[in-house]
């Protein structure tokens, strides 16, 4: 049995858990979730599916805590985002009843795995596009005009005002499917997804991309958030735990993410994510058995190579940035 | 005066946001102080075993109001999480108002299915 000062200690480290998971979703527009599943799977033993429950539902304190920030600043383009959800919603409700199936099955090792996967692949979209905090204007195509894409905001940063129009609303839309259904399975905020929805398929600029998928992250939570109650995914103890810790996490990074460059923010989810993506991945074939060594050899391994990979990600962009300023 | 949408989302977030935490906070005092609550013991809430069945599934959203009379944590909490759930429902219908007083006709139905899948979710998949 815990004594109550356990169960405080207890308590409170969630808080503490969660409360870095939510400075680094709200920096980075991932939302919480993606680094809080794991910080609760493998640091805290929690059991995989409240670990998902808690996270997707702190997920949406997290959004609305930014969004409500970025809403005032009027960065995100709501329009847009409103547009979007359509697709988030729709994917978070296959997503979810997916999720559902698999537990139900007993194989939670495969969400391990996709969810590790999912981590490393949000990586790509980051190391791809490194150079710009404002893209390249395309040619505005049909859908510029009949879904309103385009819009302004003004750049604290650079000190003007940025006038930009999303082209490929339907690549978008379809990306956005897939962002949801994720975030349905996995419990997370999927704002990496969103993030290239946004970024590469619309073409809109990092400021505006990171807070829309962060505003849209909330109501994709919430529609996931609903079937994972009736299915007793949340455990109110560690719930209440994330969704404070997240939400304070996330009101800070908030303030702070108004203030730096885009690139550090790159660079943060990097490091992180690669360690928790590979770790997610072993776990999962450690539960079947695919792999049989040691927990701590695998926490060895995936040091490992996040370190070498920021290392070699930290060259890259150094000669990206060069290159840029030659 | 105008009705500024972004402003008017901005503070229904936030709103919702610090009512839900009022109640999860509150929830949390009232476990602690309580001992546990909705009939489980403090040690048992607080362990991770999905045996003890201490999740939302048996936490009955029916019972709420009774739970709340009774100052039992669980339900406080259980309040917080589901006004966290309406809160980003509330800026969906506050985009969709914006919609129809700007008579944006493609926005308002896209709004509309948005709220719909929200509501399908809710209401219609767990008596499914």
């Amino acid at each position: 049995m815990l004594t109550l000062i356990e169960i405080i200690i207890r308590f409170l480290s969630i808080v503490a858990g969660a409360f870095i998971a939510g400075l680094i979703g709200s920096l980075t527009g991932l939302g919480g979730g993606t680094v809080l599943v794991p910080v609760l799977t493998l640091f805290y033993g929690i059991p995989i599916i409240y670990a998902t429950g808690a996270s997707l539902i702190s997920t949406i304190a997290t959004s609305a805590g930014s969004a409500s920030a970025y809403a005032k600043e009027k960065i995100a383009n709501i329009r847009l985002g409103v547009g979007l959800e359509v697709a988030t919603t729709t994917g978070a409700i296959v997503g979810s009843l997916t999720a559902v199936f698999i537990y139900d099955h007993h194989l939670s090792w495969l969400i391990y795995v996709i969810f590790g996967f999912v981590l490393l692949g949000s990586l790509v979209p980051t190391i791809q596009r490194g150079k710009y905090e404002i893209p390249k204007m395309l040619k505005p195509d049909w859908t510029t005009r009949i879904f309103q894409l385009s819009g302004s905001y003004y750049d604290a940063r650079l000190h003007k005002n940025v006038e930009y129009s999303g082209v490929r609303w339907w690549l978008g839309e379809i990306i956005m499917f897939f962002a949801g259904m994720i975030s349905g399975l996995l419990g997370i905020g999927s704002g990496a997804l969103k993030v290239l929805g946004m970024d590469w398929a619309i073409n809109l600029p990092m400021k505006v991309t990171t807070t829309s998928s962060n505003f849209m992250i909330g109501i994709t939570a919430a529609t996931g958030s609903s079937i994972y109650w009736y299915a007793g995914y949340i455990q109110p103890f560690i719930a209440a735990a994330t969704a404070i810790g997240v939400l304070i996490g996330a009101f800070l990074g908030a303030k702070i993410l108004v203030r730096i460059t885009n690139r550090s923010i790159r660079w943060i989810f990097f490091a992180i994510l690669m360690f928790l993506g590979i770790q997610m991945v072993l776990k999962g074939f450690y539960i079947i058995r695919v792999i049989l060594i040691s927990p701590y050899v695998q926490f060895a391994i995936s040091t490992v190579i996040s370190i070498i990979a920021i290392v070699i990600m930290y060259h890259v962009m150094k000669k990206i940035e060069e290159k840029g300023e030659a | 005066m105008r009705f500024d949408r972004d402003l008017a989302i901005s503070y229904a977030l936030r709103v919702g946001v610090s009512i839900s935490m009022f109640f999860i906070i509150f929830g949390v005092l009232l476990i602690f102080i309580k001992n546990g609550g909705s009939g489980f013991t403090l040690a048992q809430i607080a362990s991770y075993n999905p045996q003890l069945k201490v999740n939302s599934r048996y936490i009955y959203l029916g019972l709420i109001p009774e739970g709340l009379v009774h100052l039992d944590g669980i339900f406080f909490i259980a309040t917080g999480l589901w006004v966290l759930v309406f809160t980003p429902i509330t800026s969906v219908i506050i985009a969709l108002i914006s919609f129809l007083l700007t008579k944006n006709r493609l926005y308002i139905a896209l709004s509309i299915i948005v709220l719909f899948n929200l509501f399908f979710a809710m209401l219609v998949i767990p008596h499914i």
